[in-house]
């Protein structure tokens, strides 16, 4: 008796295809999430707003990796975003700022949920010393989270600190410049950070968050972004665009 | 009394009113001691005897052989009468002192100036605490904090505070409560200070409190008594200087390697200060401290001796931890050719502080606490002590003065209030180091800016904030800084902080990055 076989494409209609895909896909992400993180850092942390967290692999930043903010301009507000981020991130452990151009002005971070308290700031002198800190910081267990801004990276130096990040737990915030985008990384997520044109007397700045890149999950998802400027409360406008 | 006379009294009265003496009173301390060495001799009867004279006398003995009627200065055979299974000890003074030594150490933490007070066989500390109190809460929170540090060491103390010397012994060894007159003049004449041989004879004359004795006329008190009781009197009561004698410090904690051979090698070096280090952790073990800041000095025949210093932010005695730091720091160093000498020193110790783990272990003790105080040693080994920094708001306007860097090595100074610091909610997260002058076009002199240029680019102002005005106060700068601020917003959402100064000029100060 000859039995005719059916493709299994014909089989199962299209919906029951793309749930089998979903489930292949947060299997592998298990598999590889098993080999590369113990279970401490498997958890991640929320970035406190749903919307972006939406658009990030998992709905969350996982501990133990890297990932890239990315300023469309100057003043754009993607570090900001990222302070916030940190602040999140805080709760897990200290945070350690880099500030090789002692840029940064730590009373904004405070009105940015950030407690100076469990803060560190580290000023090196040179590019070699900042980048021997970033590893430091990023390899150390008791580290909550990590932000450092370095623009020019070779790719040997990303592996280094995308390794480093692997082997401790904290989150490792890195502020790049646009000039950085058209680089290829070694980070977990690429998010591009733009403003927006706010509406007169609104008193809330608009900001536009696009998943360039995620690691082992769809990327080039957008969600638009509003600061108050009187409470600093972090919110998002409308629902993301595909 | 003359007028002269008069007005140096009240000065010097006046003088130790302001000074503050803490009396640390140990009961009993050479069995405290004892039980403090050896917890096992705890529920055992002790009898401590001194065998220097013809026969052997009871020095002291614990509370449960006091019950069976051993007593001071008894014979040792009347007293094995009296409890044959009680332990019989000689007393050691040596070690009596050196554990008085130990405690004076950790009362060091407490004042500056830590002394013994041992009148009438009592083991006493005192320490100055004039000025110290406040780091503590006050008084009572000071000497709470230091009961609770002997107890942690074995020690059960009684502790008085009072204006002098011989008020806070006198409340210590017999009193209660503050150190007023009233309270001073109810104590027996045993909290005098004076030889035990001048109170049978008080007695006799029915003297029995410090009140009965103030009230007799002075000058007929040496006559009868000898000038130590006026002189106990008058120190009670401050009539009289009576100076603290400081506990001498422990020896300093060097190790030092010198040979005929110099050596130049990187290795070689790594050996000899391994060597060095692990003998500088054993000393300083045995003193029941850690180390906090090492010095390290490398001499050579060539060229000027280098002294390197690492700093630790937390006492730490772990060897690799320390070799790692001191391999760091050479790293950054250039380390001179053929040493002869290298020499290490703790130059700042402390106590170690143990923390008992939670026998429930919750999610955040996961995060290993000394990883963090591992990683900022290391990154001040390497970077130095100014680079590792944590921040202070301070409750001023003008942005550059509103905060303040502080090396983690250093004790955070006091922290002013968050309701005196201002709101940073308006401030900027990127501010310039220098404000930066920038080209801007205004619809009038004194509106905000419209058109403004930086940094080779043009941006265009869609939006802009109320002037905030910010200036320093005429006893500041001269009053100097006289800004009025605004945050701009350009057409594509880019947001600064601009300010225009007294002249009329422009200038970039920060960017809402």
């Amino acid at each position: 008796m000859v039995k005719s076989v059916v493709p299994l494409a014909e089989q199962e209609p299209a919906e029951l295809r793309t749930a089998s895909i979903k489930e292949l896909q947060s299997n592998l992400r298990k598999l590889e999430c098993s080999l590369r993180f113990d279970v401490l850092k498997a958890e991640g942390i929320s970035t406190g707003v749903a919307a972006l967290d939406s658009i990030l692999p998992d709905q969350r930043l996982r501990c133990g990796t890297l990932s890239e903010w990315i300023a469309a301009e100057t003043g754009s507000g993607a570090e900001s975003l990222a302070v916030r981020v940190a602040s999140q991130a805080q709760r897990r452990g200290t945070l350690i700022v880099l500030d090789r151009e002692r840029r940064f002005y730590a009373p904004a971070f405070e009105s940015m949920g950030v407690k100076l308290e469990t803060t560190i700031f580290i000023r090196p002198e040179s590019r070699a010393d900042e980048l021997w800190a970033a590893e430091q910081s990023l390899r150390c267990s008791g580290v909550g989270a990590v932000l450092f801004r370095i623009d020019k990276l070779k790719a040997q130096e990303f592996r280094r600190l995308q390794l480093a990040a692997e082997q401790g737990t904290a989150v490792g915030l890195l502020l790049r410049s646009m000039f950085a985008g058209k680089q290829t990384g070694w980070a977990d997520v690429r998010l591009l950070v733009s403003s927006r044109p706010s509406s007169a007397r609104s008193f809330r700045r608009r900001l536009s968050v696009r998943c360039a890149y995620a690691k082992g999950a769809l990327s080039d998802r957008t969600v638009e972004l509003e600061i108050c400027d009187q409470t600093g409360a972090l919110q998002s406008v409308d629902s993301e665009s595909p | 009394m003359t007028r002269q006379g008069l007005s140096r009294v009240s000065t010097q009265n006046h003088r130790k009113r302001t000074s503050r003496i803490l009396c640390v009173w140990l009961p009993d301390f050479s069995i405290q001691r004892l039980h403090s060495e050896q917890p096992e001799t705890k529920p055992v009867p002790i009898v401590l005897f001194d065998e220097s004279g013809s026969q052997a006398r009871i020095v002291t003995a614990s509370a449960e052989a006091r019950r069976h009627g051993i007593r001071q200065g008894m014979s040792l055979a009347e007293a094995q009468a009296l409890r044959e299974s009680a332990l019989f000890l000689p007393h050691d003074i040596h070690a009596d002192t050196e554990s008085l030594r130990a405690l004076a150490e950790i009362c060091y933490r407490y004042s500056p100036l830590v002394g013994f007070e041992r009148s009438n066989d009592a083991h006493c500390l005192m320490l100055d605490i004039t000025g110290c109190a406040h780091l503590h809460g006050d008084e009572s929170g000071l000497a709470r904090h230091l009961v609770v540090d002997l107890a942690e060491c074995g020690y059960f103390a009684h502790v008085a505070v009072a204006s002098t010397i011989g008020a806070a012994w006198a409340i210590a060894r017999f009193g209660h409560g503050a150190g007023k007159d009233r309270r001073l003049r109810s104590l027996p004449v045993e909290a005098l200070r004076i030889p035990d041989r001048l109170i049978p004879r008080l007695h006799e004359f029915d003297l029995r409190t410090i009140g009965q004795l103030s009230a007799l006329p002075r000058a007929s008190l040496p006559s009868r008594f000898g000038t130590i009781l006026i002189e106990r009197l008058d120190q009670l009561y401050g009539r009289c200087d009576e100076l603290l004698t400081p506990a001498p410090r422990p020896e300093p904690v060097i190790a030092e390697w010198t040979t005929g051979e110099a050596i130049c090698h990187r290795n070689a070096i790594g050996y000899v200060c391994t060597d060095l280090l692990t003998e500088v952790l054993e000393t300083l073990r045995s003193r029941n401290r850690s180390l906090l800041c090492l010095e390290v000095s490398l001499v050579s025949e060539t060229a000027e001796p280098i002294i390197l210093q690492i700093r630790l932010t937390r006492p730490n005695d772990s060897l690799p931890h320390l070799l790692k730091l001191l391999e760091l720091k050479l790293e950054t160093q250039p380390v001179p050719e053929w040493l002869h000498t290298i020499r290490l020193e703790a130059s700042e110790t402390a106590v170690q502080q143990t923390r008992q783990r939670d026998l429930f272990t919750r999610q955040e003790s996961l995060v290993d606490a000394g990883a963090v105080q591992r990683l900022t040693d290391r990154l001040a080994a390497r970077l130095g002590s100014d680079s590792v920094v944590r921040s202070q708001r301070l409750p001023e306007a003008v942005p550059e003065q509103a905060v303040r860097y502080v090396p983690l090595s250093e004790a955070m100074p006091d922290t002013p209030s968050p309701d005196d610091c201002m709101a940073a909610t308006s401030r900027p997260l990127v501010l310039l180091t220098k404000p930066e002058p920038v080209r801007v076009t205004a619809s009038e002199p004194g509106s905000p800016p419209e058109h403004f240029w930086w940094n080779r680019q043009s941006y265009s102002v869609a939006y802009s904030t109320r002037v905030e005005r910010i200036a320093s106060a005429w006893w500041q700068d001269d009053g100097s800084i006289h800004r009025d601020y605004y945050r701009v917003e350009t057409v594509t959402g880019a947001r600064f902080w601009l300010f225009r100064d007294r002249r009329n000029n422009w200038f970039l100060h920060g960017v809402f990055e």
